[in-house]
């Protein structure tokens, strides 16, 4: 009689843990980032990024140099200036030239900076880890509510638009990135000056809806954030101007009411390091 | 006690490795899931209700990572553990390759639960298309892992039972 009986507290035992699971999933659905396990959430972060931290310090190198070397055979255009990325990775690892390569960006993100205007308060935040699963794209930076990060505000790097901060701890913060389903962005056509709606695809190239049939877009156009302001009304997330990416089809679709576009993202989200966390916009 | 330390130290370094080392290092794109495998060779080593557990901990630890509600992973991975725990008990094949089957079958078809209850929920923002082709590359992901931390989980596993010894 031991067996069915100890079968039998197995069936009770999962029972109990997949209604656990239901009513946390129910719980957390109805809550949102105000419930009880949000906070669970954020302490969790807390704990866990000390080690992100550490782990990546040494990783983060050698992933990117793997990262780059799997890429290899698909690029053949860029094969030369990927070898040169590869020796250069390789004498960093080897000789501790990182923090050269660290001043470079540092100095690019001052630029930044300084293209914001002279009342913006950025923070300058280093990539810890990234997201922890195959169906969000999101990164966590070094930096939160200690240093003033706060949610929804913009996440920016040398290259261009990164994403928006969505969840603070007191030492980090998860930032999701613009190729994120789940983000969407203002943006303009830097030619004809229309605005649409840029929306994250995950792997592939993000989508600009809600752009008139009539306009005129050629690939290769940049697109970058429109920045609305609507006084007391609405306000964009985003600092107007910032590139989001470049034009990468353009399908005619004579039946639609909106034109098709792909938006090929500026930034490369894979080899993140610093990025450029933007506090306040100036404006008030 | 000493169980659940081990537990938990292997989840914590588990959820380490998923968002540094293999949030740079991916397969075509995709991070393999190594809750998914951890849950797996658990329940494959201590049966259904030790497998139960380890996913319920293993997958409740992820989700507080995630902007989705939680305890979608945590539902996904106890089911799993338990499962494949039943399961195991039928199989009696001596191949060394079963933990590896196992593991990408368990962990595609786990991914796919997955996205379903996300679907259910309305969280789910990729194509049908792309699920498919994350849980396939993912499952290929672990099973090619899975030889090189089976033997360490074995390790953990064994190490935290409790140690007492009868002698007649």
């Amino acid at each position: 009689m031991a067996l069915p009986s100890r079968a039998r507290s197995t069936r009770l035992l999962v029972a109990s843990l997949v209604a656990v699971s239901l009513v946390t999933i129910t719980v957390d659905f109805r809550e949102g980032e105000h419930g009880p396990l949000a906070s669970v959430g954020r302490v969790a972060m807390a704990v866990i990024s000390p080690l992100q931290r550490a782990v990546s310090k040494v990783t983060h190198p050698i992933g990117n140099f793997f990262s780059t070397l799997v890429r290899l055979p698909s690029i053949r255009d860029e094969n030369e200036r990927l070898k040169d990325e590869i020796a250069e990775l390789k004498a960093q690892v080897s000789t501790g030239l990182a923090d050269e390569a660290r001043l470079h960006q540092l100095e690019a993100l001052l630029g930044v900076e300084e293209s914001l205007g002279p009342n913006v308060q950025t923070a300058a935040a280093q990539v810890i880890a990234n997201g922890v699963s195959n169906f969000e794209w999101t990164i966590t930076i070094g930096k939160g509510s200690r240093d003033g990060i706060a949610v929804d505000q913009p996440v920016l790097s040398p290259a261009g638009l990164v994403g928006h901060v969505v969840r603070v701890a007191p030492d980090s913060a998860v930032v999701q990135l613009a190729v994120d389903p789940d983000s969407s962005v203002a943006g303009r056509l830097d030619v004809s000056g229309k605005t649409g709606l840029v929306s994250g695809q995950g792997n592939q190239d993000m989508r600009m809806g809600l752009v008139d049939t009539s306009t005129e877009v050629q690939a290769g156009e940049r697109v970058v954030t429109a920045g609305f302001r609507i006084p007391g009304v609405a306000q964009s997330l985003y600092p107007p101007g910032i590139l989001i990416g470049t034009v990468s089809r353009v399908l005619p679709s004579e039946a639609s009411l909106e034109k098709f576009i792909t938006v090929s993202p500026a930034v490369d989200f894979s080899g993140l390091d610093l990025v450029l966390v933007v506090l306040t916009d100036g404006a008030g | 006690m000493r169980r659940a330390l081990s537990l938990a130290a292997v989840i914590v370094t588990a959820l380490l490795l998923q968002t540094t080392v293999f949030g740079d290092v991916k397969l075509l794109g995709a991070r393999p899931e190594l809750m998914y495998l951890v849950t797996i060779v658990f329940a494959m080593i201590e049966g259904p209700s030790s497998g139960a557990i380890a996913g319920f901990a293993g997958g409740m630890a992820q989700d507080f990572f995630m902007n989705e509600p939680k305890g979608i992973t945590a539902l996904t991975l106890t089911l799993l553990g338990y499962v494949v725990g039943l399961a195991r008990q039928y199989i009696v094949s001596p191949s060394p390759l079963l933990p590896v089957g196992l593991v990408a079958g368990g962990t595609f078809v786990g991914v796919l639960f997955n996205r379903f209850v996300a679907f259910l929920l309305g969280q789910l923002d990729t194509s049908a298309l792309y699920v498919f082709r994350v849980a396939a590359l993912s499952a290929l992901y672990n099973a090619i892992l899975t030889p090189l931390l089976y033997p360490v989980l074995r390790r953990v596993a064994e190490g935290s039972r409790s140690r007492k010894i009868v002698r007649w």
